[in-house]
């Protein structure tokens, strides 16, 4: 294990994250700070409650796993696309690290970013709505689950987009609009018979689900289910990726 | 190939999935501790084959050792020993220089070690720009760069993809001061160019490639002596209107309004015919005032031999 090779890509990484400091933390925190503005005052106080919880503190969850799946994919992709771009993947690609250690290092800095963001989103909200956390072991292995698998995604798509304009299309046209069908900001059990069943084929409305169950003990899907299809989602990815090196798609011809 | 290769390639083909051959069977060893040079045109496989050393491009055919170690199959033995200098200047803008120093020799797999690191910049002029950022430095700053963070874990082998492709001339020489510097302490030095002059000054041996295939390999020196052909000029004292038959078997060609008798000879040949073409001069009454020798550069033979059909 080249432990070096990692330590020196996680890092590179995360310093990345400090030099843009406004772009990467306070400008998803301001949005979300906003999503409360609108969604919590003005459209909260016309439903009181979802579930026995208070509409401000009910879209906590959803607000966060928001930031935490684009976050998540615009990390891991940028910081896979552009050395790609700029060409110097070349030092990465002849250097002495496995196709693991390469993961291990820009998925661990995109899911390390994007958690520490969920957790100041959180720490943000509470200042704001009063928020309870019933299962909060619960709460960070999702949230912690959910920036890996989706920086995987992100890692995956930085390898396949070959223009920046690519790069944006799945967190633009795909993750958001998944994430808002997702019940980020409602409960499925609000929606038409037939419309609930069209959202189980959302996979994000699982992650949400989980999540808020860890805080509030309700869930739109069982635990059980959530947590499967999280996991089932990570070892997808895992395996495009593992494929992705094993083909050298897209990195060495 | 040779046991004290450093690299080993065996019959090396490479067929990208546009369908290009980028090379055809090529088989070459490098020597340890040398500088060699690969001179081809542009498109003729050296960047590729450099690349498929480096684990940057994966080889269709072939295999390749680097100090005994599979690329493929032992690639970290392989790749911790091989320091690249790419042909692009591909930095990252908005690091620092000694950060991204830091960065290439935990990459690969170098613990810390500040006055190494300090070593390397200072060798390429750098050390008193470590903390700017590399979007402030000029060309020639970022190809010195370059060679630092190729340096920066401290490789055997150093491969230079045009070294100093859009560098001036002072710094030219700079630079091949400091391969000199690399081959006396023992780096094996690998680099292609489009300046023959370089090759000519820093290389030990030479190989040529073209349209992907390795056309020779040899040392330098040789190769000048096989290839290059030697003129000597004799500058008459009376012009001559045409040459007298007499000396009709040595080849001569009259040139410059006949002022100037032009012998080309073989450096290779057991009598190169210089002191029988200066007996029938004398014999023949033709005075000279001086002459000399000249002989044919790297350029002229590489030329000659990437113009011959394949």
């Amino acid at each position: 294990m080249n432990f070096h090779g990692v330590k020196a890509i996680y890092l590179f990484e995360m310093a990345r994250t400090w030099r843009t400091l406004l772009q990467s933390v306070l400008a998803p925190v301001i949005s979300t700070s906003l999503y409360f503005v609108v969604f919590g005052a003005a459209i909260g106080s016309r439903i009181t409650e979802v579930d026995g919880v208070s509409y401000g503190a009910f879209i906590v969850p959803g607000l966060i796993m928001l930031s935490l799946l684009m976050q998540s994919v615009m990390n891991a992709s940028f910081g896979i696309y552009f050395p790609r771009f700029i060409g110097t993947i070349y030092e990465i690609l002849s250097a002495p690290v496995s196709y693991f250690e390469i993961v291990l290092g820009y998925v661990g800095a995109a899911a390390t970013k994007s958690a520490l963001l969920g957790l100041i989103i959180l720490a943000t909200a509470s200042l704001i709505v009063p928020i309870e956390i019933a299962h909060p072991i619960w709460m960070l292995f999702f949230l912690v689950l959910t920036a890996v698998t989706f920086s995987l995604l992100g890692f995956i798509l930085g390898i396949w987009a070959d223009s920046f304009e690519r790069l944006q299309i799945v967190p633009m046209l795909i993750i958001t609009p998944l994430t808002f069908l997702g019940g980020s900001f409602y409960s499925i059990d609000m929606l038409p018979p037939v419309w609930q069943t069209v959202t189980l084929f959302n996979p994000i409305v699982y992650l949400i689900s989980g999540f808020r169950w860890s805080f509030y003990e309700n869930a739109d899907v069982s635990l059980g289910i959530s947590v499967t299809m999280t996991l089932a989602f990570l070892i997808l990815c895992l395996m495009i990726v593992r494929s992705i090196f094993r083909k050298g798609y897209r990195l060495r011809p | 190939m040779e046991s004290s290769d450093i690299v080993s390639i065996e019959s090396v083909s490479k067929t990208y999935d546009t369908g290009f051959k980028a090379l055809r069977n090529v088989t070459l060893g490098i020597r340890r501790g040398e500088i060699f040079a690969l001179l081809g045109p542009n498109g003729a496989g050296k960047t590729t084959l450099i690349s498929i050393v480096c684990g940057l491009v994966n080889a269709t055919e072939g295999k390749v050792t680097v100090n005994g170690h599979d690329i493929v199959k032992d690639y970290r033995a392989a790749r911790s020993l091989i320091g690249l200098v790419p042909q692009e200047l591909t930095t990252d803008s908005f690091e620092s220089v000694l950060g991204t120093v830091r960065f290439s020799r935990g990459l690969f797999g170098k613990g810390p070690n500040p006055a190494h690191l300090e070593r390397v910049l200072r060798d390429v002029w750098l050390w008193d720009r470590k903390d700017d950022e590399i979007r402030t430095h000029s060309g020639g700053m970022k190809r010195r760069l370059l060679i630092a963070k190729a340096l920066s874990h401290e490789p055997q082998i150093l491969f230079l993809d045009e070294p100093t492709a859009g560098v001036d001339v002072e710094l030219r020489k700079d630079m091949w001061g400091t391969v000199r510097e690399l081959r006396d302490s023992g780096v094996t030095t690998i680099l292609t160019t489009h300046y023959i002059d370089e090759a000519e000054e820093l290389a030990d041996r030479i190989g040529v490639i073209n349209n992907g295939e390795l056309i020779l390999v040899e040392e330098k020196t040789r190769l000048m002596r096989m290839l290059g052909k030697k003129q000597m000029t004799i500058e008459l004292h009376e012009p001559l209107s045409e040459l007298p038959e007499r000396l009709g078997g040595f080849g001569l060609e009259l040139v410059n309004g006949g002022s100037e008798l032009v012998f080309t000879y073989d450096t290779q040949a057991d009598r190169t015919g210089i002191t029988a073409l200066l007996d029938e001069l004398n014999d023949a009454n033709i005075g000279f005032r001086d002459l000399h020798t000249t002989q044919s550069s790297l350029e002229e033979i590489f030329v000659n031999l990437v113009k011959r059909p394949t």
